[in-house]
């Protein structure tokens, strides 16, 4: 019975769009994190009667054919690149990128990863790091007498050292954008990877053309909406039931065909 | 008596003539309850196939239509009335009233208010046309669909953004501008036919029809259409063809019955 294993590719689909919005909620309060959508799609249909088709000699078009569907399939999961709301934390080192753009981290192995997640501080060479301890590109280096830093929306990082009046420019933060941010490997820990689908990344100070500006002193929140995701919960869970049932009624409908006789 | 001579063999030709639909008669009833089964089956797995794709963007319900069939009963002296009705799907069709529009929050999502469809270049040339506004730039920049199918603008042309293309605005008649300027219109069109519109997997259609571009099409940004499946419909639909599917399997194991029951009577009778 076809309605039995489409009820089954329902039942599996509502599943994967569960999990996705169980993540989104479970990661509600991590920074800079963009909540994931499932998107899906219908699969092959069957042609009982093609569309299109003659009903006679005399060429008369059957108006709509029977083509039966097959189920349903996870088209994709993709994130949501939509700012989230900044909170301020009064954190010299905590920073936020305010439109299009990605902090630059380099990797222990070398590689280069992405991220919107600003919560940076010094390490013990007052060096501007992750709170995983990776460094930030380019390295910026805080001199251990300074006073006072402030990093600029243009991504200037000036200190005042001890005894001076005037700021002193240490370094500059770019930042990386994608033609396809959607495009980027999650990696984990609010770290994204450039693949053949997200394009090369060009860097660029903050506030150039296409490219968003740094906050200091604050932080992304994830752009997780609550109210949003519970109502998708609710409806995926409906969804779902409903799928368990088709399989029920179309056992339902096969028992009455073995009880015969 | 040259009549009688030959009676008793023509009586048995004749005996063989009639027997023949008189068996058919006896098993027209299973035909035709058969054929209500087939076409309950199948319009089963249309709603198991609506209810599957209810979170399935811009999906649009399937309904089964049946027709009777009739035809000639075999036997002249047939009891009851001379044509027999059978059932058969004879099209599904599509509810093509909109959908609900849900805010997504991602700039490339668009959605069709009302009449219309997206065009894209299917991968053999031919334009697909879907009502799925789900589209994503892939690595070159360009606007295509979750699939991969270029998205064409009235002109006929596929959209490319440039790398700094941030502030992407999608205007009520589909016309996509950045910060740089004008990119194009999305190409939207109608059919004379909706009907007759072939669908294909992943929310595509297909058809031989002429597209009409539409002057005025009602298109939002950051949004997407959802499936117009209704599901308390369906799982009342549902209800009604298990009952009926039960009911018909009822009435055959009844007619398995008189039959038996036939059988063994004139069993009797020809005994006695």
């Amino acid at each position: 019975m076809r309605s039995l294993s489409i009820g089954a590719t329902g039942m599996l689909a509502q599943q994967r769009n569960v999990e996705v919005i169980s993540n989104n909620l479970a990661n509600m309060n991590t920074t800079g994190f963009m909540r994931r959508r499932t998107e899906f799609h219908d699969l092959l249909y069957q042609n009982l009667r093609r569309v299109g088709s003659t009903s006679s000699d005399a060429g008369d078009i059957v108006p709509s054919g029977v083509q039966l569907g097959l189920g349903v399939k996870l088209a994709a999961v993709y994130r949501i690149h939509e700012q989230g709301n900044l909170n301020p934390t009064d954190n010299a080192f905590d920073l936020a990128i305010q439109g299009r753009g990605f902090f630059q981290i380099q990797m222990p192995n070398g590689e280069t990863a992405y991220t919107r997640d600003g919560t940076f501080q010094l390490n013990a060479d007052g060096q501007l790091v992750t709170h995983d301890g990776y460094a930030i590109l380019p390295n910026i280096t805080v001199p251990s007498n300074a006073v006072d830093v402030s990093i600029n929306t243009s991504g200037e990082v000036l200190v005042k050292l001890d005894g001076q009046v005037s700021y002193s420019n240490v370094g500059q933060l770019n930042t990386a954008i994608f033609p396809n941010d959607a495009g980027l490997e999650s990696i984990g820990s609010n770290l994204y990877l450039e693949t053949p689908a997200s394009g090369n990344a060009a860097t660029a100070a903050p506030g150039s053309t296409g490219y968003g500006t740094i906050l200091q002193g604050f932080l992304e929140t994830s752009n997780v909406n609550a109210v949003e995701e519970i109502s998708n919960l609710i409806s995926a869970q409906r969804a779902y039931e409903m799928n368990s049932k088709v399989i029920q009624t179309s056992d339902d409908m096969m028992g009455t065909l073995t009880s015969l006789r | 008596m040259q009549s009688f001579g030959q009676s008793p063999h023509k009586k048995t030709r004749h005996k063989r003539k009639r027997s023949k639909p008189k068996v058919r008669q006896m098993e027209n009833t299973g035909y035709i309850a058969l054929s209500r089964q087939g076409t309950l089956r199948r319009e089963m797995s249309t709603i198991a196939n609506n209810l599957a794709n209810m979170n399935t963007t811009a999906y649009k319900g399937e309904r089964m239509m049946f027709v009777e069939h009739l035809t000639r009963s075999k036997s002249a002296d047939f009891i009851a009335d001379q044509k027999l009705a059978f059932t058969r799907d004879v099209a599904s069709y599509r509810n093509i009233n909109d959908g609900p529009i849900e805010q997504t929050g991602n700039p490339l999502d668009v959605a069709i208010h009302g009449k219309g469809y997206f065009v894209t270049q299917g991968p053999d040339g031919d334009p697909q046309y879907t009502r799925n506004g789900n589209f994503r730039m892939d690595n070159t920049g360009q606007l295509v669909t979750q699939a991969g199918l270029p998205v064409l603008t009235q002109a006929g042309a596929p959209v490319f953004f440039a790398p700094e293309d941030t502030n992407i605005v999608i205007t009520g008649d589909g016309t996509i501008s950045t910060q740089n300027g004008q990119l194009g219109k999305l190409q939207v069109v109608e059919f004379d036919n909706e009907m007759q519109l072939k669908r294909a997997a992943n929310g595509m259609y297909t058809t031989d029809q002429a597209a009409i571009a539409m002057d005025r099409p009602e298109v939002a940004q950051y949004a997407l259409e959802r499936s117009n499946v209704e599901g308390v419909m369906e799982m009342t639909r549902m209800i009604e063809i298990s009952r009926k599917y039960k009911s018909i399997q009822n009435m055959l194991t009844k007619e398995d019955e008189r039959i038996r029951k036939a059988i063994g009577e004139l069993a009797k009778i020809s005994q006695s």
